[in-house]
């Protein structure tokens, strides 16, 4: 090991362990999570969910990743191929970006950089390229405009989200994840900013493309939007995207507002990860129980609505914070 | 009514003979024939007078062909049938679709089953045949179709400008339901015309009826409308009974009533969990299909089938029901109950829900009698036409019930008459339980092989999707002469191309959803 780190660093090292052990855990939270909608969306829907594959159905998500690993990956001819392959890849780099910059305990963080939170919004509209290569590229009408939708979407949410946290970082005067969490011991900054955490959760919800703001994989009017014509390991990759962004828009919303790893008596990454998923439980809660809204509707509440909220609030937090 | 508009008719075409008929065993008041030049003349006069167009069906009687234009009224019973002979050498007849709009769709069906070519038609192009057929399928004989007729029949080819975004909703697509194919040109998200391409499904029933005797016709019913098949048995066993005068024992009525609005009952809950599907809402599809189920249950034992049914039969029913049929719809009666009061909270106060179909897919009146829609859509227009209510058959006559209608005649009215139409059918299976009479079900001495006397009919029930009307021809053999099937659907989905227009593409499928299609009706 110090052999190792006489030759590459100690930074690096520690980079690259980060890294792997944030690949381990984006696999292991996206097991977790299609176990967990399935269940959600059973008891729900007056069903029980799976519960054949192991106790409870928990193996089920490992015969899922098994058969979409065993699928035969096909490619549609008229694909424009390079867009095509690159894009379910494409689109893993700002999900494994973010994570390193999210402080899960107060020593449990892969690089506390000073501009994080930036790192993170900067990276996560990355997302948006590889959604529009895989649009462009199914060569396929349905995937287009689903493409074209997120787009619009995603400009039109990430305002409100970003407006939403910048109260908090004129209230810390900082951008690192970690010193904010840290001005967190008294009180959560939900407390003094609900109108804020309100609005970054539903900016963030429709930032993950789920119910009710699904609409660039819009099942009965697009079929399934950008990744119509993605099916195996491939699809997969979209998906394991679409669920790891739930968790950092959960993850980030827990920073900011919810007092991060903070909190009595059990260890900090206990504490974060069970507000976390609390989120996440939410989020899968709105989708099950929403219908969709209309793209027009969609853009209005961001535009008319959320935008500016949000920049009210950013007023009124300068101006009690300048008195 | 009947007699103002025979004065009134007779005024206008001059010297010709009027007929009145027998309503019981014709089911319509007036017939009267009239040249082909004289027709959109007919036409205008039943358009001004507020009457719309419900059927138009061409029979081949081997020497000439006849035109049968069949016009009702949305206000009062009274229905006209308007007869109007062809030659079948050189069939041409001026076209009435510039006075009513449904005739557009109806005469290309004639088109290209017997080769009627309508003069002024905008659009004589295959409807349910794409691939061309060498024969017009409906004529007595064997009529070849001339190279000439089938270049200019051809197949439906979607064009436009060079920079116009077509896009295919359909024939597989989640929100069809089924095979419907519609063309959409778009401009970005926005529609500029919608085009419904049919036909994936078309099986020819109507001239499957022509090659069987009058029982075993009966299980293609229930494929027609595999949702409320009950409702086309209904239809065409009380048809085939009106034409051969048979009366139905009371207990056999009454249980028709109860099956039949039990499967309305599914029907709507059917549409309900695939509507708000459409909208994004997937959850409450599992909610109605758990009612559903129990709807199953209940016609199972009795019916034999859980979908496509062929339940009734001529003079009475296939098997009568017994003390845990009757048990059991009472408890599902109450659980019912109880359950429009969730789906009140689920679904019905919800802001996307009521934003999503508020102001969406309007039909005026105006539209909804020009088009011949009828049903729940019609109602939802405002117009509280039902035939359970006008021309009661089975028992319906004696239940009380309600026609709810609507006001402004968007999708989110077409979704409250639903929801009250099934809180009424409700209302009549307790009614229909409670009234239940003893005694046989079946009536005494129905003959196995039925030959009605000679004559046409024209028939019509109230199907969870409206108006079904059948017209059948006999010529005392033990086979329909001929059997035309106005289907509900059909005159349904023909409002959606000017509903679809300068719309969202989100919006068409809330539009297309309200309208609760069902594929193979409209193909048959």
């Amino acid at each position: 090991m110090e052999q190792l780190a006489s030759i590459i660093g100690w930074e690096a090292l520690k980079m690259i362990v980060g890294l792997i052990g944030v690949l381990a855990f984006v696999v292991v939270n996206a097991l977790i999570l299609t176990w967990a909608e399935r269940k959600v969306a059973g008891h729900m829907q007056r069903r029980i969910g799976p519960k054949e594959v192991g106790p409870y159905g928990l193996i089920q998500p490992i015969a899922d990743a098994l058969k979409l690993l065993g699928k035969e990956i096909l490619t549609p001819r008229a694909v424009d191929k390079p867009l095509y392959y690159v894009a379910p890849m494409l689109i893993f780099i700002p999900v494994l970006v973010s994570f390193i910059v999210i402080p899960f305990d107060a020593s449990l963080v892969v690089k506390d950089i000073n501009v994080g939170i930036l790192v993170i919004l900067a990276f996560s509209s990355l997302s948006m390229f590889s959604i529009l290569m895989a649009g462009w590229g199914s060569n396929n009408k349905y995937a287009l405009m689903g493409a074209i939708r997120s787009i619009a979407q995603n400009i039109a949410y990430e305002i409100p989200l970003l407006l939403a946290l910048l109260p908090i970082i004129m209230m810390t005067n900082s951008f690192s994840l970690k010193t904010i969490v840290e001005a967190q011991q008294g009180l959560w900054f939900v407390f003094y900013q609900p109108l804020a955490f309100c609005i970054y959760f539903i900016a963030g919800v429709a930032e993950t493309n789920r119910t009710p703001f699904d609409l660039p994989e819009a099942e009965s009017e697009l079929v399934a939007g950008y990744h119509t014509e993605y099916s195996g390991m491939r699809f997969a990759l979209f998906f394991l995207a679409e669920y790891t962004n739930m968790f950092i828009v959960s993850a980030i919303a827990v920073t900011f507002f919810l007092g991060g790893y903070q909190g009595p008596f059990l260890p900090g990454i206990i504490w974060f990860l069970l507000k976390s998923y609390l989120l996440v439980f939410v989020i899968m809660w709105l989708k099950w129980t929403f219908p969709r809204v209309r793209f027009d509707q969609l853009l209005n509440i961001s535009w008319k609505a959320l935008i500016p909220l949000a920049f009210i609030n950013l007023l009124i937090t300068g101006g009690l914070l300048k008195l | 009514m009947v007699g103002k508009i025979k004065t009134e008719l007779g005024a206008a075409l001059g010297n010709i003979e009027i007929g009145e008929v027998n309503y019981r065993e014709r089911g319509y008041h007036l017939c009267c024939e009239v040249d082909s030049g004289e027709i959109v003349k007919v036409a205008r006069f039943f358009d001004e007078r507020g009457f719309y167009l419900a059927a138009e069906i061409c029979v081949d009687y081997k020497e000439y062909l006849e035109l049968v234009y069949i016009f009702g009224n949305h206000a009062a019973l009274c229905r006209v049938k308007v007869a109007l002979k062809v030659d079948p050498a050189k069939p041409v007849v001026p076209t009435i679709s510039t006075v009513f709009d449904c005739a557009y769709w109806y005469e290309r069906e004639i088109r290209e089953f017997f080769g009627v070519t309508f003069e002024g038609h905008p659009n004589m192009t295959y409807l349910f045949l794409h691939e061309g057929i060498d024969y017009y399928p409906l004529r007595k004989g064997q009529v070849q179709v001339s190279a000439e007729d089938k270049k200019s029949l051809g197949s439906f080819q979607p064009e436009g400008a060079e920079d116009t975004f077509c896009i295919n909703l359909g024939p597989q697509h989640p929100s069809t339901h089924g095979v419907l194919r519609v063309v959409l040109k778009m401009d970005g998200e926005y529609i500029e015309e919608a085009e419904p391409v049919l036909g994936y499904l078309h099986r020819m029933h109507e001239k499957m009826a022509e090659n069987r005797g009058y029982l075993q016709f009966h299980a293609n019913t229930g494929r027609m409308d595999y949702l409320g098949a009950m409702a086309f048995n209904l239809g065409y066993v009380t048809a085939v009974e009106r034409m051969c005068g048979i009366a139905v024992p009371d207990r056999a009525n009454y249980v028709r009533v109860i099956a039949t609005e039990l499967n309305r009952l599914s029907s709507h809950l059917m549409w309900l969990g695939a509507y708000l599907a459409d909208l994004g809402a997937l959850t409450p599809f599992l909610y109605v299909f758990d009612d559903r189920e129990q709807i199953n249950d209940i016609l199972e034992p009795v019916t034999g089938s859980r979908l496509t049914y062929a339940y009734f039969r001529f003079g009475g029913l296939y098997n009568d029901v017994d003390e845990a049929f009757v048990a059991a719809t009472k408890a599902f009666v109450e659980r019912m109950k109880s359950r429009f009061v969730l789906y009140e909270k689920l679904v019905t106060g919800n802001v996307i829900f009521i934003n999503r179909t508020r102001g969406i897919g309007v039909i005026t009146k105006e539209r909804a009698r020009k088009q011949a829609v009828s049903g729940p859509v019609l109602r939802a227009a405002g117009i509280a036409m039902d035939m359970r209510k006008t021309e009661p058959c089975a028992a319906y006559g004696a239940m009380d019930f309600d026609v709810p209608v609507g006001t402004r005649g968007d999708a989110l009215d077409i979704y409250h008459v639903r929801i009250k139409e099934m809180e009424n059918a409700v209302r009549i299976i307790e009614q229909a339980l409670a009234g239940l009479p003893e005694g046989p079900v079946m009536a005494e001495k129905v003959p196995k092989k039925l030959k009605p006397p000679k004559g046409d009919i024209y028939h019509t029930v109230e199907t969870p999707r409206g108006e079904l009307g059948i017209y059948i021809v006999s010529d005392e053999s033990d086979t329909p002469y001929r059997m035309k099937w106005r289907v509900p659907s059909f005159s349904n989905l023909m409002v959606f191309p000017e509903l679809a227009k300068g719309n969202l593409l989100a919006d068409t499928v809330a539009i297309l959803g309200a309208l609760d299609l069902v594929i193979p009706e409209i193909d048959r």
